[in-house]
């Protein structure tokens, strides 16, 4: 997991946050490594490697596999699915719709 | 007929210039199944019109416990108006319940809106939706330029379909504008929100909704505190270009 320190030496709020869902999911141990992306630093580990595959938004996933290209994941609900297949509790579900849905806000 | 059979992609090309009552025929002459989801806006107009297709339209709303009083009172002056019942959905207390123990009442002001709202109005909205067929609700394209630039007027509903459950969007009114829709309720005496007397052009719930100036966006009135959160999740593209560079 790629978590992110803000230009102004702070954590991000919402990488806090995934990390929490997936502490009380229960899910935390399934994460290999937690890699810092620091804005105040374009060579800490984490910005590297967000510039190497392009990716515009904190957190993000990168599932190593032998033999594979790296997959990246920037959808928390897409990683839970697809990478440690369990179903997504019902506020996991909402906060994905809001998310991929921002017009949703207005209804 | 049944959601399998609706093709929306080519009836979204097919209906994209005509009239929203037009638009609104289509949907309750194809779905028995449906409802119109209104927020106690200016989105009384496809009420107005769907009320004088079918007087027994299915029309729900949103009640988040935090609307403006004027909000409350509209609904019932719409209810009393067209004669129809309009079906009130309440937060699933258990969730709400714990969000407010664990955050209080205001933390959108911190957290952002997205978690209240989740809880709110998009978990009632989804377990509503989850019921019907169809739905019909008032987005506009003008109304938020950034999120709603590409608003069909009827879609496959991406966010709220599920493997076993599709669902279709109608948005009769994606290609009028704020003007025109103001133009409608003038000319056809439709009763309006009282707070638009007083500047308040989007109204959302009462902590989140503000009146703006001559000339703001809408959307300027509602989280206005936001503008730096909703960016926090980018990371700069500046320290990438950087690098990349």
């Amino acid at each position: 997991m790629i978590k992110k320190i803000k230009e102004d030496g702070t954590a991000c709020r919402k990488c806090a946050e995934v990390e929490k869902r997936l502490g009380d999911a229960g899910l935390y141990d399934s994460i290999d490594r937690i890699i810092v992306a620091d804005e105040r630093d374009p060579e800490s580990e984490g910005m590297r490697i967000a510039a190497e595959y392009n990716v515009d938004r904190a957190p993000f996933f990168m599932v190593e596999e032998d033999g594979k290209p790296p997959r990246i994941y920037t959808v928390y609900m897409q990683f839970l699915k697809e990478v440690l297949v369990v179903e997504a509790s019902e506020q996991d579900a909402i906060k994905d719709i809001m998310d991929t849905n921002p017009d949703l806000d207005y209804i | 007929m049944t959601v399998k059979e609706f093709d929306a992609t080519r009836l979204a090309q097919e209906y994209m210039h005509k009239a929203p009552a037009g638009i609104i025929k289509l949907a309750l002459d194809s779905f028995d199944n449906i409802a119109i989801s209104f927020s106690g806006a200016e989105d009384v107009v496809l009420v107005d019109m769907a009320a004088k297709i079918n007087p027994e339209v299915n029309v729900f709303s949103l009640d988040t416990g935090r609307l403006h009083p004027e909000t409350y009172r509209f609904f019932e002056q719409v209810r009393n108006h067209y004669k129809i019942n309009i079906e009130i959905l309440s937060p699933e207390h258990v969730a709400l319940e714990k969000f407010v123990k664990e955050k209080g009442l205001y933390s959108f002001y911190k957290d952002g809106h997205k978690e209240c709202c989740g809880i709110r109005k998009v978990m009632p909205l989804r377990n509503k939706l989850n019921t019907l067929d169809a739905w019909i609700t008032g987005q506009r394209k003008d109304q938020s330029p950034g999120t709603r630039a590409d608003v069909p007027v009827v879609e496959n509903d991406s966010a709220f379909s599920t493997e076993t459950h599709k669902l279709i969007k109608f948005n009769p009114l994606s290609f009028w504008t704020s003007s025109q829709v103001w133009q409608y309720i003038r000319e056809n005496d439709v009763p309006y929100n009282e707070l638009h007397t007083r500047g308040y052009i989007s109204i959302g719930c009462e902590p989140c909704t503000k009146p703006v100036l001559p000339n703001q966006h809408e959307r300027e009135g509602r989280w206005w505190w936001e503008e730096a959160t909703m960016k926090e999740c980018g990371l700069h593209a500046g320290n990438l270009n950087k690098k990349t560079g």
